[in-house]
């Protein structure tokens, strides 16, 4: 089942459109990582899905099959926003009681549970926590939800580094004891890179990478070439960024297919996550979107 | 600040060397290994809890669970629904002068090797080399998490 | 997948979910604004208790001088005339009390909105399972609601307390100083300033200047239906004649007009037929003068009898004001792209 899904999804604001002819699916059980420089229109995106913003055009569903934004949609899905925004002169304790006030689903026990883990007052108001403790506080409450899909926005970029890695080990032992779907933005890939196992990237509003971090491994290849013959391979293969010195190339390449032709002469070695979304990123104004990069219902997780 | 005083109530508790170029599952896996060797594990010993190695070493609770899988196929640990994963097995202890007679007879070859003009590279990919055919293709296989960090082919 | 678990998914899918109970929103509502209401209860409270206290000492005052015995002496008359002037400092109070909307506009009815909006807590609200467009009604309604019943009661006894002042002088019942701050025009200015605020906040999405332009737009309101509409709820009356309507009217203007009903500048008519001299020291005209010269001094005015309805009148135009301004600020709630 996916729990994101969406068909030429678009947004603008004036003359400018901020996402366009956006289609990509995520499965269910992922933590995907939506990567892109900054105004690649990663925030709209996210805003369309939680509702925040109505599309300009093309569609959203989320939670299989659900209207982004419609009444059930936000039942099942929590949003922090960029800056996780919390009632700066309530005290964590208020909010949980607020929080419970606005949800059809919220756990009280486990939001304070976890407050608890954490070191985190109850009965201090919002404003006198540190900025990482505030982020905890908003994903606490959007955890304590029980959502099947959190979805947040850039929240590691304001944090120091002790702040960042305990928030991810929030978000970490969520996903492995309650199952929940994570889809997280970011403009730094390297943070995400350990463990983020769907890739979402996103330039200048439109998705030109959108796959399990497994196929994406699997299916592109550097090739090294002697520069002479490397244009007159790189016409037959799906080449997705060319390095040239004056006697040696690298192509990274992407396998449409179970075959990975490799030329006579030439050496084949697996692609890094990091070479390969800055070969997207660089290459993104040329080689245009991926066309339907996933398939729309993908094998789940389990497989891993 | 002080030490960090949680005790993870198993008798090891995990690293990550992000730089080693070693899949993060298969770092965990030889950890194991290597207490069971040294003797700080020892059968019924439970192994961390999935939720603490997440939070401490910030990986993904997936990678967590494909050592454990691992250790299970080795017939090293097993996994007890709702309450963790616990050795099950064991290996040949290697006691710390074998240890230290090991690690001599590694040294003089390394000299042997640096004087037969061999450089700290060259000497890492021989290694690589005869290890994956001893072991037979285990440590390094294109589709493992990290595989790009691994270099040259 | 079970066939069963499949057709589940299915009827939930097709049915949304019920909406949350709107009682519900109390709580959070509270919590988000117990400060605003306290503050204001508390303010209208202290008000209350120094006009329950004035007011008590006026009306003990005038119920003395009025029982004075016989009426129709001397010293009777005197003590009923200089009643207004004894007590002239009782009104100064409507002064204060005529910031009120505009205050309790600003600073309850601005922040509710603007302040999610400017700290981006609006992103969080609106992501809850509530819904924004119901999260907003109940808002607006919870923090409204109380305001206007504080201003309805305060409002009465703002009518009990001018009373005397009222019957007796220096003030009468149309008195744009305290006709706002009575019965249904207090609570009606409320609700109005609270709506501007609220609207202002969605539009501006900053508080302080939120605040601002509801103080301003308030003021200018108040002022612009105190000084121009408030005279034309009902069209005036008018009376010709040399001593104008009863005092307890609500004089609005005087002319002159001549032979052939054309109206006459006021200096013309004092020139032909001058008044009496400063203190007296010259007699004026005769009474004949103007009659003769075929000048008739007209005067308009709203009658003291009208109180009730312009009460209901002035009332009625604000909760208009107000109704509008909500639906617009709900509009502006539900279309709002973030």
């Amino acid at each position: 089942m996916n729990i994101i899904e969406t068909a030429g999804l678009g947004k603008n604001y004036g003359r400018t459109w901020a996402l366009r002819d956006c289609t990509f699916a995520m499965p269910e059980g992922y933590l995907a990582a939506l990567v892109g420089p900054n105004g690649a229109g990663k925030t709209t995106l996210l805003h369309l899905l939680v509702g925040l913003t109505a599309a300009a055009a093309g569609t959203a569903t989320v939670l299989g099959g659900l209207p982004a934004g419609s009444r059930a949609a936000l039942d099942g899905i929590a949003f922090v926003a960029q800056d996780a925004p919390v009632y700066t002169n309530l005290t964590a304790a208020n909010m949980i009681r607020i929080a419970r006030n606005l949800n059809r689903s919220f756990d009280p026990p486990y939001a304070r549970a976890r407050l608890d883990e954490l070191d985190i007052p109850l009965d201090r108001k919002a404003a006198k926590l540190s900025g990482g403790q505030r982020a905890q506080l908003a994903l606490t409450l959007a955890l304590a939800r029980r959502p099947r899909l959190l979805i947040l926005d850039e929240p590691l970029a304001a944090l120091d580094p002790l702040a960042r890695h305990d928030f991810m080990g929030t978000v970490l032992a969520a996903v492995g004891e309650d199952g929940v779907s994570v889809l997280m933005s970011s403009h730094v890939l390297a943070e995400l890179q350990r463990v983020a196992d769907f890739l979402v990237l996103l330039t200048k509003g439109q998705v030109h990478v959108a796959d399990t971090v497994e196929d994406l491994v699997s299916t592109h290849r550097v090739l090294t070439s002697p520069a002479g013959s490397a244009d007159r391979v790189s016409r037959k293969l799906d080449v997705v960024q060319d390095q040239r010195g004056e006697a040696q190339a690298h192509l990274l390449v992407k396998a449409h297919g179970p075959q990975h032709p490799v030329p006579p002469g030439w050496e084949a070695h697996p692609a890094g996550m990091e070479e390969l979304v800055l070969a997207y990123l660089r290459n993104a104004g040329k080689t245009g979107p991926a066309a339907a990069p996933s398939k729309p219902t993908a094998s789940t997780g389990a497989a891993r | 600040m002080g030490t960090d005083k949680r005790i993870s109530g198993s008798p090891v508790v995990f690293r990550l060397d992000h730089d080693s170029g070693v899949p993060t599952y298969l770092q965990l896996v030889h950890q194991v290994e290597h207490a069971l060797r040294l003797g700080y594990l020892k059968p019924g010993d439970q192994l961390p809890k999935v939720r603490d190695v997440v939070t401490a070493l910030t990986i993904h609770p997936n990678t967590v669970l494909k050592a454990y899988k691992d250790l299970e196929a080795k017939g090293l640990a097993a996994g007890r629904p709702g309450q963790g994963t616990f050795i099950t097995g064991t290996l040949e202890p290697v006691t710390l002068p074998e240890l230290a007679g090991l690690r001599r007879e590694l040294l003089s070859w390394l000299k042997a090797a640096d004087e037969a003009g061999l450089d700290e590279a060259g000497v890492a990919a021989l290694l690589a080399n005869v290890t994956r055919d001893y072991y037979g293709g285990h440590a390094s296989r294109p589709g493992n998490e990290n595989a790009g960090n691994e270099g040259v082919a | 997948m079970t066939a069963l678990t499949l057709a589940t998914k299915q009827n939930d899918a097709a049915r949304p979910p019920r909406p949350l109970p709107w009682r519900r929103m109390v709580l959070v509502t509270w919590l988000q604004h117990r400060g605003v209401l306290s503050g204001v209860a508390t303010l209208f409270g202290a008000l209350a208790i120094y006009l329950g206290i004035m007011g008590l000492i006026i009306h003990h005052a005038w119920t003395a001088d009025m029982g004075c015995h016989p009426a129709s002496s001397l010293t009777c008359q005197d003590l009923a005339q200089s009643f207004q002037t004894r007590w002239h400092g009782g009104a100064t109070i409507a002064f204060p009390l005529q910031l009120l909307p505009a205050l309790i506009g600003a600073f309850a009815g601005a922040p509710i909105l603007a302040r999610e909006m400017e700290t981006g807590t609006f992103r969080y609200a609106w992501t809850q399972g509530f819904g924004r467009t119901r999260w907003v009604i109940a808002k607006l309604a919870l923090v409204g609601g109380p305001l206007v019943v504080i201003a309805g009661a305060f409002g009465i006894l703002a009518y009990w307390y001018f009373g005397p002042l009222v019957a007796q002088g220096p003030l009468i019942p149309l008195d744009p100083r305290t006709f706002d701050l009575e019965c249904l025009a207090l609570p009606g200015w409320v609700l109005a300033a609270f709506a501007v605020g609220a609207f202002a906040g969605m539009l501006i999405r900053r508080v302080v200047p939120a605040m601002a332009t509801t103080m301003a737009v308030v003021g200018g309101l108040g002022l612009a239906v105190g000084l121009y509409l408030r005279q034309h709820y009902l069209p005036p009356l008018i009376i010709p004649g040399a001593n104008g309507p009863v005092p307890s009217a609500w004089t609005l203007g005087s002319w002159y007009t001549g032979r052939g009903g054309q109206v006459v500048s006021g200096y013309i008519v004092n020139a032909a037929c001058p008044g009496p001299g400063p203190g007296n020291s010259t007699p004026g005209a005769p009474p004949q003068c103007m009659p003769q010269h075929g000048y008739i001094q007209w005067w308009s005015y709203q009658p003291a009898s009208r109180y009730w309805s312009f009460q209901g009148i002035e009332a009625g135009g604000l909760l208009l004001l107000a109704i509008l301004l909500v639906v617009a600020t709900i509009w502006l709630v539900h279309r709002r792209a973030a």
